[in-house]
């Protein structure tokens, strides 16, 4: 691969690595979906080049669904719902921040160590591409589980997917068109129904906040 | 042909279904020739599987044995579960709990639920199946929260939220896998691909792979510690849904778990998933076995009840060789059955006294006798008691293990003694004493009685004496795996 090529991405995952961290700092939910956006593009960014320098015609359709799924559609739905319920902080976080800081670096360190060393072994040439992948995974999946807002997991599950795709990518799956039709426009309707689930929430709680929903253990 | 129709019937009733005007009837009908058609083609299906060992559709649509086995169970349960409905929806209706937009939406979604089920079984490639399996998971968040009810929705939302990130893990492990064989046949990697170019994995990333999908689709099978939405789930979702969860969808969600420990015993050996399945299944066991004691509700109760069944079909295939797999797909097979017949007896509780907390359920025997009977025989079929077929089932999965892991099968008896006091302990307050004074007796329907009946006379008729073909089935599919 083309050492330009190789810089472009990268640049690309490191952008998308960093996004993943810095939301677990920001607290208005219009920066967290901004964030996401960015690390969506990022992503696309690189399979595109990706794709230009392989040759794979199917890379190239998976990156434009990508970009019109996670960087228009979804965003899309999750500003409309911000602005319908004036939704301007996301809820808070069970851990403080120098806390989730710690995490996050600690996170960040696991992922260079031996236990995921075999990783690498699937695209030796792709090391660093396929560890930042897998740290933005940890560290979107752990924003799942630390942030109390629903609007904060559904950001952190569709987080996790851009993870998947950027690891995916990293170790040159290819797969038809076709199924990545599929993947895709079963991630569609997944943001569909859990932004469906989202307003629905608001108007039964009042609230986006998951830790104040108590009513099955009544 | 065969799996284009069975795929195809039940999308197409669903969207029949969706442009019904006000005729409960017809949404009715639509259901029932749908699951009709799906039983009858599965019937086909097992009967060509039997003779030629596999049915081949096209590159990405086929079924074997153990595809076919569960195809057949699958279609049986929506069939029965289906008529089922008919009755519980229109009890529904009639107290005014639901209007015609939910009926049809029910209908709709179920449809779409029994026809992702279908795909997952019958195509061949490892990411169609996770694709629908992850729409098994839109639809059922759906239908958890049909009654649009608070603890519902948050019901729903746990569902969603545990069950997505879930089959995230899944998918990372399936993308691993795939790597395998990526570049080969034009990106359309089937399992038998799979099977091939699994060995050009380094043994640690197939680990890691297998972990991550078991971890994925463990989540939706419900073992322990992924099993947190069960109870929740299943305490708010329509009966009839429940037992499609319990008894069908298990299976499908288990059914990845078998490919994908398949191809990685081809090339590691079968010691590290054994043990993992070994360890999870244990887990679920002895969990469940504390847990069931402190239930308030039936339906958490047997929610519970399915995480130890979870268990036990872990543990079979944990332990292995043809002994252990024939024994975990039995009682695969038998747990369908029963937990449906308990599902659907437990939805005329509902009908009859509108709660499904323990402690309002008394002297049902003198209210619905006949649905009573069937909860008990359901009860004690559940907890292995003989002559039923579940004893025969954990009967083999003891003597899978009773050699080489003498002191799991110690644990594991002790865990399966525990449920079956914490169940009797439960049944026994709701099928005896007085019943309340306001509480008439006699039975909500046929159509809400004769479904519990048809199950319990097919779950008889094979924990007795299996038919020819569902045998050779079995014995196949044991094959597949062990091989």
């Amino acid at each position: 691969m083309e050492t330009l090529a190789v810089e472009i991405i990268i640049i690309c995952e490191v952008v998308a690595f960093l996004t993943v961290f810095f939301m677990h700092l920001v607290k208005e939910n219009a920066t967290l979906v901004g964030l996401f956006v960015l690390q969506s593009a990022a992503i696309a960014i690189g399979m595109i080049v990706f794709a230009f320098e392989r040759g794979a015609f199917g890379l190239g359709i998976t990156a434009l669904l990508t970009v019109l799924i996670k960087a228009v559609i979804a965003p899309s739905f999750f500003f409309r719902l911000i602005a319908r319920h004036h939704l301007k902080f996301s809820g808070t976080t069970y851990l403080s921040v120098p806390v989730t800081l710690g995490i996050l670096i600690l996170l960040t360190l696991i992922v260079d160590s031996t236990f995921f060393a075999p990783l690498a072994s699937l695209a030796p040439h792709s090391k660093q591409i396929i560890l930042l992948s897998v740290a933005s995974l940890l560290i979107s999946f752990f924003l799942m589980i630390n942030r109390k807002g629903a609007l904060s997991q559904i950001i952190g599950v569709l987080a996790f997917e851009n993870s998947i795709v950027s690891f995916a990518t990293a170790i040159e799956l290819e797969q038809t068109v076709g199924l990545e039709f599929g993947v895709a426009f079963d991630l569609l309707m997944w943001v569909v129904i859990a932004t469906v689930f989202v307003s629905m929430m608001y108007r039964h709680f009042g609230s986006l906040d998951v830790s104040g929903m108590k009513r099955l253990r009544e | 042909m065969l799996l284009t129709i069975i795929i195809l019937t039940p999308i197409i009733a669903a969207m029949l279904s969706l442009m019904v005007k006000r005729r409960v009837w017809l949404l009715e009908v639509y259901a029932s020739v749908a699951a009709l058609i799906e039983c009858g083609i599965a019937f086909v299906l097992a009967v060509k599987v039997g003779e030629s060992g596999s049915y081949v559709a096209s590159h990405y649509f086929s079924n074997n044995a153990l595809d076919t086995l569960f195809t057949v169970v699958v279609t049986i349960i929506s069939l029965i579960i289906t008529w089922y409905s008919i009755g519980y929806l229109r009890k529904e209706k009639e107290k005014n709990i639901i209007g015609f937009r939910r009926v049809r939406q029910y209908f709709v979604l179920l449809n779409a639920f029994i026809f992702a089920m279908l795909l997952a079984l019958s195509t061949t490639s490892p990411t169609i199946m996770w694709i629908a399996i992850e729409v098994t998971t839109l639809i059922t968040a759906l239908l958890i929260t049909f009654y649009n009810k608070p603890s519902a929705l948050e019901a729903g939302w746990k569902y969603l939220i545990i069950n997505s990130v879930g089959l995230l893990f899944a998918f990372l492990g399936t993308i691993i896998f795939l790597a395998a064989a990526s570049g080969t046949d034009g990106g359309f990697i089937a399992w038998s691909e799979l099977m091939t170019y699994a060995g050009r994995l380094h043994p640690v990333v197939l680990k890691i792979g297998f972990v991550l999908v078991f971890v994925g689709y463990g989540t939706k099978v419900g073992l322990v510690p992924m099993h947190t939405w069960r109870p929740d789930a299943y305490s708010k979702a329509p009966m009839p849904i429940v037992a499609l969860l319990s008894g069908a969808l298990m299976n499908v969600a288990f059914l990845a778990i078998i490919r994908f420990k398949s191809i990685t015993d081809s090339v590691i050996g079968v010691d590290f998933s054994s043990h993992v399945l070994m360890f999870f299944g244990l887990l679920s066991i002895i969990v469940a076995g504390f847990t069931i004691f402190a239930q308030e509700n039936y339906k958490r109760l047997l929610a519970w009840s399915s995480v130890e069944h979870a268990g036990v079909i872990a543990l079979g295939f944990g332990f292995g060789g043809r002994i252990g797999v024939f024994a975990a797909l039995l009682h695969m097979l038998y747990h369908s059955l029963a937990k449906s017949l308990l599902f659907c007896s437990a939805g005329n509780f509902f009908l009859k006294y509108g709660s499904t907390k323990l402690k309002e359920i008394s002297g049902s025997l003198k209210s619905i006798p006949l649905s009573s009977v069937l909860f008990l025989i359901g009860f004690l079929a559940a907890t292995g008691v003989p002559p039923f077929g579940i004893f025969r089932s954990e009967l083999y999965v003891m003597l899978a293990g009773i050699g080489e892991h003498p002191i799991l099968i110690g644990v594991m008896t002790a865990g399966l003694a525990l449920t079956f006091l914490g169940f009797l302990k439960q049944v026994s307050a709701m099928l005896f004493g007085n019943t309340p004074q306001h509480i008439e007796a006699g039975e909500a329907s046929l159509w809400t009685t004769i479904p519990p009946v048809l199950l319990l006379v097919v779950f008889i008729i094979l924990g007795f004496s299996l038919p020819g073909f569902v045998e050779k089935l079995l014995v196949s599919a044991t094959l597949l795996i062990v091989q």
